[in-house]
């Protein structure tokens, strides 16, 4: 028997996306696999109705709902999982790739001696656990690692869609005894977590609207601040416009900002430096808008659009909220 | 306080890298301190500037030939160097494994306070060796910090998570690593570059007998092009976008 556990990591009580996408992911996986079941362990207090149609497949989700789960403690988080997959006898363990499994999985990784892949673009199946996929270099080349260890654990990158076929699905919820967790003050507490009102992370988002040196400052943004709420999107920056201080460094995509799959993602006055092109190698769908017919970034654009951002964007911005009406 | 930053060599970001059969071409690649952790060595130097008595020691697993680059961790304000002399590992829970054993040879009596890392190396930015580290070292860690703050025995810091900033706080011993935006790493002086000359840099031996957690079974170059289709029209932009099933 194969089994599989997969990290279900809530923030202020809500399950994020990233992590039913990875469960949904895995069940698929899994499918082909007769002999395998697929378990999952959500730490921290939320409401499982909102999982509700969401999770595909079947199998148990194991819920520690204590209030000392509540914010991300690395110390209580390492415990609760290692001892998880030892009651469950799990030997591949699935996190979506966030700022919270980087810090926690490669001290998962040292104590329970098993392989740590992170930040896969896709694994395959073959001889699960299996190797996984991995831009390097900047985005220049592609990599691939195999697991050597009996345990492995990947950290996925979110393709930033929830692909729901929960219609046939089967899960158990089941909330764990206390944990009685007595955790020394030695060990980082997080005091508290502060949130950006109403927006979303560009980590999280189906679909990104970006901006570099050809937005021509942090007022030129409010276009895009625009487009991508009217999209339900989030606004990214290029190196530039972060180094600028016209957006934060949250919101960078590139080498030395975050790496992104979204299904469309719109680059606006961006050239196209290969450090940025870097952070966006799994998008599906490209837009680009810049007025150099020769910018790189059209090299890897599926549609293109030749002009001033400050045209074409009002043009673009009316005709979406036209489509939006008639919808 | 006694402060370990560990360093490393990445290809500088405007070398052409040359991929063929399956294996990276470093030939003709320029080679640099990782910029992360360039931000953890400004960090470990500011620490020392504010705390009297501090002594920053740079650790680096790297050839011998290569020992230039920790000649600009000591122009930085360094006090001395550890060139680690192991075999360089491509996995990195070996390359954890490797600079834990030297950090705890280096420092015979006691672990040092703070140990500083860049929170990845731009090469293949796996993210796992700082953790790692603390790990086996067994001290406190937090990855990709923003901000760092120190008031009597506790550390404060700041980390970017998904949409929003997180606060924690932690005590000494720890380990931490460094993610941009937490200092502007400073210009070295003719000055500097001059006395950097007369620090110590010294060897150490490790020997370790394990076996790697990942191996790396290829690697390729990416081929980006794409055929752009180029239109005059917003209309038309989002009609092939609905068609495509991307738009909301």
């Amino acid at each position: 028997m194969n089994k599989f556990l997969v990290f279900l990591e809530q923030r202020e009580g809500v399950v994020k996306k990233a992590s039913i996408e990875i469960w949904n992911r895995v069940q698929g996986l899994v499918s082909a696999w007769p002999d395998s079941a697929v378990s999952g362990i959500l730490a921290g207090p939320a409401d499982i109705g909102q999982l509700n149609g969401l999770l595909a497949g079947k199998g148990v989700v194991y819920h520690a709902d204590e209030e000392c789960f509540g914010l991300y403690n690395q110390e209580a988080y390492a415990r609760l999982i290692a001892d998880t997959m030892k009651r469950d006898a799990s030997t591949v363990l699935f996190f979506a790739d966030s700022s919270l499994t980087r810090d926690l999985a490669p001290r998962l990784s040292v104590s329970l001696q098993a392989s740590l892949l992170s930040g896969c673009l896709l694994f395959n199946q073959e001889g699960i656990a299996g190797s996984c996929f991995r831009p390097v270099y900047s985005g220049t080349a592609l990599a691939s690692f195999l697991p050597a260890r009996q345990l492995t654990i990947y950290t996925i990158l979110s393709r930033g869609m929830v692909e729901v076929t929960a219609t046939e699905s089967h899960i158990d919820f089941m909330t764990l005894q206390p944990q009685h967790v007595a955790v020394s003050d030695l060990f980082p507490v997080v005091r508290r977590i502060v949130m950006r009102k109403g927006q979303l992370d560009v980590a999280e988002a189906t679909t990104i609207v970006a901006g570099g040196r050809g937005m021509g400052g942090a007022e030129g943004f409010a276009l895009l601040d625009k487009l991508a709420a009217l999209l339900g999107g989030a606004v990214g920056a290029s190196r530039t416009a972060v180094d600028e201080g016209w957006r934060a460094h949250a919101e960078q995509i590139g080498q030395t900002g975050k790496t992104v799959a979204p299904a469309l993602y719109f680059a606006c006055g961006i050239s196209g430096a290969v450090q940025h092109l870097a952070g966006i190698g799994s998008a599906r769908i490209v837009v680009a808008i810049n007025c150099d017919r020769d910018a790189p970034i059209f090299d890897v654009a599926d549609y293109g659009i030749v002009g001033d951002v400050f045209v074409v964007l009002p043009k673009l911005i009316d005709e979406l909220q036209e489509y939006l009406k008639k919808k | 306080m006694n402060i370990a930053v560990c360093v490393c060599l990445v290809p500088d970001t405007a070398s052409v890298i040359g991929f063929a059969g399956g294996t990276v071409d470093l030939l003709r690649v320029n080679e640099v301190m990782n910029p992360y952790d360039e931000y953890a060595v400004e960090e470990a130097v500011r620490l020392k500037e504010r705390f009297e008595g501090s002594v920053v020691t740079v650790f680096s697993i790297i050839p011998a030939a290569a020992t230039e680059m920790l000649r600009k961790a000591l122009a930085m304000g360094a006090d001395r160097a550890v060139v680690v002399n192991g075999k360089e590992e491509s996995d990195p829970y070996l390359t954890a494994l490797v600079l834990s054993k030297a950090i705890a040879a280096f420092y015979t009596e006691s672990l040092p306070d703070l140990v500083l890392c860049g929170k990845h190396s731009t090469d293949f930015q796996h993210e796992q060796v700082p953790m790692m580290l603390g790990a086996l070292l067994g001290v406190s860690t937090v990855n990709g910090i923003t901000a760092l703050n120190v008031s009597g025995e506790m550390l404060h810091v700041e980390r970017e998570i998904e949409g929003g900033i997180e606060y924690l706080d932690l005590a000494f011993p720890a380990l931490l690593s460094a993610e941009k935006g937490l200092n502007q790493p400073r210009k070295t002086s003719i000055r500097a570059v001059m006395e950097a000359r007369k620090k110590t840099i010294d060897h150490l031996d490790v020997s370790i007998d394990e076996r790697p957690f990942i191996h790396c079974t290829g690697i390729e170059p990416v081929v980006r092009k794409k055929i752009c289709l180029f239109l005059q029209d917003e209309k038309k932009l989002l009609q092939l976008l609905r068609h495509d099933g991307v738009l909301c």
